[in-house]
């Protein structure tokens, strides 16, 4: 009856039971070394050494390939292929497309900035597989993250949903009344009206009751907050941040250095 | 005789001066409340756009309407946390822009606060200043994360001005100018129609209600009109902007 | 003490002129049910949002008069320690879900996390909690996907957690179906049998002449009549102005002007004191 918009997948792999703020050290980790080490061939060796040997590890093989070929390849393919046709700069000719030339060198650039993404976004899966956003709200406000910013990205993420349930169901309705996604563009632009009008206001009266109703439950008390559940956070967890730390600091100083 | 003030604020004794109180000003209960409301109008605009397939985003307008009712910060933060959300939830090609989203929504506040928001006309002037401003915030994270090709269709004006002979940066610039005024104006437009759909007793309760117009609007015809006067207007300044740009 | 203690208190919203509430005095102690009837538009709510603490602190506008809960007036303190002395629970069972849990177990637990109770604590007062309203194999679920009534419940739950001293019901079954409404009610007349202190509004005047030890009927923001549910549910001078008074009373009312309802005997409000109450004019004749 209701979804929920995350990609957790519950496990109880290693990375799973990994603090949230080590995971997201991680990922972070993993982005800056995809962009900034001086080597060319670090994306593609952290996306298919490191990320996804950790999926496995996570047990979220699977769920990691299939949420990788969908939400990343066909971006990335269209990237690549852009970018390849249409760089500028090139010197060395390989193919010939009417007026279009890919050159080693645009191929090159092409591959490097794919790479990169793929490289950000599949950590940024990784993460989210094997990791539940309340558990990661829970800590992150232990370490004093303002407790509104949790209720926000939670709420956030729980009426997202509902929302598109309800466009849906106005879509539906409007397909029923002759609305076609294929017909002429004013009528496409026409279409948008009485969908917008329910589904904002709509929720827009509901800001001020549950409004009231979070006050009731405290929300604005300024006693300082505890939480239901303690995540744990483990010396392993602080041995693995601080070597992530130093791979970051390694990464910038290299880049520096070699600059 | 009566009061209006800002909602659910407790007897505080913290200041509301200087930055740091203009900051807590833009965030009182409502706001908190709100912001999932327009991340969700974003992602759920924005998501029957794309289904319909109209040449513009329109993923930003509970961003404006934070930006308005809120404040410039409040603004902010919505745009922020709305990127991050599509980014983690739904397309992580929206992630890396983020910056964008949250300039989108301080400028929307910044305007608002200048009365920019309080008629048709306006609302399109603030429009086109929120374009202006991400397009040129956009550009860098086009050049430094994806090398100038994006992954979104608006990069095969880009590839084809980069195949004329264009700089890079120029090229990103005149294919923002191009695409993103009648996005924006649009959001803006449509923000301001949904807070005109808004009663005054409700809009009280946001802690800026004074971007909003309230009271009764002078004739609706000629603002239309001036409204669509000034849309061409703007059009025809981007339009300057853009060969400007392309024959430097 | 009296634990609520209005006194003279007139409240005007902002950008209006009208006060929605005008010169209401009311005192509650401790474990009274007092049950709130009127028409709409009389200030029923308001008065909730005035104990509560809502009024003025989230509503702004003009208050005078004093609103004591514990001996402490409402401009003495903040909201947020407020509503753990006052807890309210509305109409909408939807729009009290906070939206920041994934389960009912931390949605209850959201209030406690607010106001600084230790986990040991939570979880003992919310076992507690959910075994009183009737929820406890609710706790896994996530709070979207239960019925208005299991919400509802849900919803009292969370506010009865943080103990506080009154609890303040705004019409909690309004929008329910009739199975919601009555697991709630349940809920409702086992808190006031133990003993807990609470101000409904209601409409369902049956239901109040069940539960309550006194009632209020207010009209245009004034507090018209007040008395045990006997006296005010069966004043004929209430009925026809939107108070809700039960066809069986007003029934009865009609059949006395008629010399059909035993002469002197109070009116009925169920349909149990009708029966016996027409039974008897039949044996008197």
């Amino acid at each position: 009856m209701h979804e929920r918009l995350s990609f957790y997948i519950p496990r109880s792999s290693t990375l799973h039971q990994l603090n949230p703020l080590t995971k997201v050290t991680l990922t972070f980790t993993l982005i800056i070394l995809a962009f900034f080490s001086p080597w060319y061939w670090t994306a593609p060796l952290l996306a298919v050494g490191v990320i996804l040997p950790l999926s496995a590890l996570g047990q979220v093989l699977r769920p990691y390939l299939s949420a990788a070929a969908r939400l990343v390849l066909p971006a990335v393919a269209f990237i690549f292929v852009m970018q390849s046709l249409f760089l500028p700069g090139g010197q060395t000719v390989l193919v010939r497309l009417w007026l279009l030339e890919v050159t080693v060198e645009s191929l090159s650039a092409a591959f490097l900035t794919t790479t990169r993404i793929f490289a950000m976004v599949s950590a940024f899966i990784l993460f989210l597989l094997t990791t539940h956003p309340s558990h990661l709200m829970s800590d992150l406000t232990r370490r004093k993250l303002p407790a509104a910013f949790a209720y926000v990205i939670i709420s956030t993420l729980q009426i997202i949903p509902q929302m598109q349930a309800k466009a849906q169901t106005i879509m539906d309705a409007q397909r029923a009344r002759g609305l076609d996604t294929e017909s002429g563009f004013i009528r496409r632009v026409q279409a948008l009206t009485p969908l917008v009008g329910p589904l904002v206001f709509g929720s827009l009266v509901e800001v001020e009751e549950r409004a009231i109703a979070i006050e009731a439950r405290g929300f604005s008390s300024t006693r300082p907050k505890t939480s239901l559940h303690e995540i744990p956070d483990t010396p392993r967890d602080r041995a693995i941040r601080w070597v992530l730390l130093a791979l970051i600091v390694l990464t910038f100083a290299s880049k520096l250095w070699l600059s | 005789m009566s009061s209006v003030g800002s909602t659910s604020a407790p007897v505080q004794t913290t200041g509301r001066t200087g930055l740091v109180g203009s900051v807590r000003r833009d965030f009182n209960t409502m706001t908190w409340v709100l912001m999932p409301v327009a991340i969700a109008i974003n992602v759920a605009i924005g998501q029957i756009v794309l289904a319909l397939k109209l040449p513009v985003y329109l993923d930003s307008i509970g961003t404006v309407l934070v930006g308005v009712l809120c404040g410039p910060w409040a603004g902010a933060l919505t745009g922020l946390l709305s990127n991050l959300i599509w980014g983690i939830a739904l397309d992580p090609n929206a992630l890396p822009w983020f910056p964008v989203a949250a300039a989108i929504g301080a400028t929307a506040g910044i305007c608002a606060k200048f009365g920019l928001f309080k008629n048709w006309w306006k609302t399109a002037i603030s429009g086109f200043l929120i374009a202006i401003v991400a397009a040129i915030i956009s550009a860098p994270i086009a050049v430094l994360v994806y090398g100038g090709i994006t992954a979104s269709g608006s990069s095969m004006i880009t590839a084809f001005l980069l195949q004329t002979g264009q700089g890079l940066y120029t090229s990103v610039f005149s294919t923002n100018f191009l695409v993103e005024p009648v996005d924006k104006i649009s959001t803006a437009l449509l923000a301001f129609a949904i807070i005109e759909g808004l009663s005054a007793r409700y809009l009280a309760r946001f802690p800026r209600p004074e971007n909003a117009a309230l009271g009764a609007q002078a004739d609706r015809r000629t603002q239309l009109l001036i409204a669509v006067g000034i849309v061409i207007i703007l059009f025809l300044v981007d339009a300057f902007i853009i060969v400007n740009l392309i024959s430097d | 003490m009296a634990v609520l203690n209005l006194r003279n208190v007139t409240y005007t919203y902002p950008l209006t002129d009208a006060p929605v509430l005008k010169n209401v005095s009311l005192q509650v102690e401790e474990g009274e049910f007092v049950a709130v009837i009127g028409p709409n538009g009389a200030g029923k709510s308001t008065l909730c949002y005035a104990i509560a603490g809502f009024i003025p602190h989230f509503y702004k506008g003009e208050l005078t008069g004093t609103v004591e809960v514990e001996g402490v007036d409402v401009r003495q303190t903040t909201l947020s320690e407020r509503v753990l002395q006052a807890g309210l629970v509305f109409q909408n069972p939807f729009s009290q879900i906070t939206g920041a849990k994934y389960t009912v177990y931390e949605e209850i637990a959201f209030g406690l996390e607010n106001t600084g109770v230790p986990p040991d604590e939570m979880h003992r007062r919310i076992g507690q909690v959910m075994r009183l309203t009737g929820i406890t194999d609710l706790a896994e679920r996530s709070p979207y996907a239960l019925s208005g009534g299991q919400q509802q419940r849900v919803a009292l739950a969370s506010i009865l957690v943080m103990e506080p001293k009154i609890l303040v019901l705004d019409e909690p079954t309004s929008q329910l179906d009739p199975i919601g409404a009555r697991e709630v009610f349940a809920v409702i007349k086992a808190l006031s049998e133990q003993g807990r202190t609470v101000v409904m509004v209601e409409h369902k005047v049956e239901w109040v002449a069940a539960f309550a030890d006194r009632v209020i009927a207010l009209d245009g923001g004034e507090i018209v009549l007040e008395g045990t549910p006997r006296q005010v549910l069966s004043a004929v001078e209430l009925a026809g102005r939107g108070f809700g008074l039960s066809r069986y009373t007003l029934a009865a009312h009609e059949a006395e002007k008629q010399g059909l309802w035993p002469r002197g005997e109070p009116l009925p409000v169920t349909l149990a004191e009708a029966v016996a109450g027409f039974g008897r004019r039949g044996g008197k004749a």
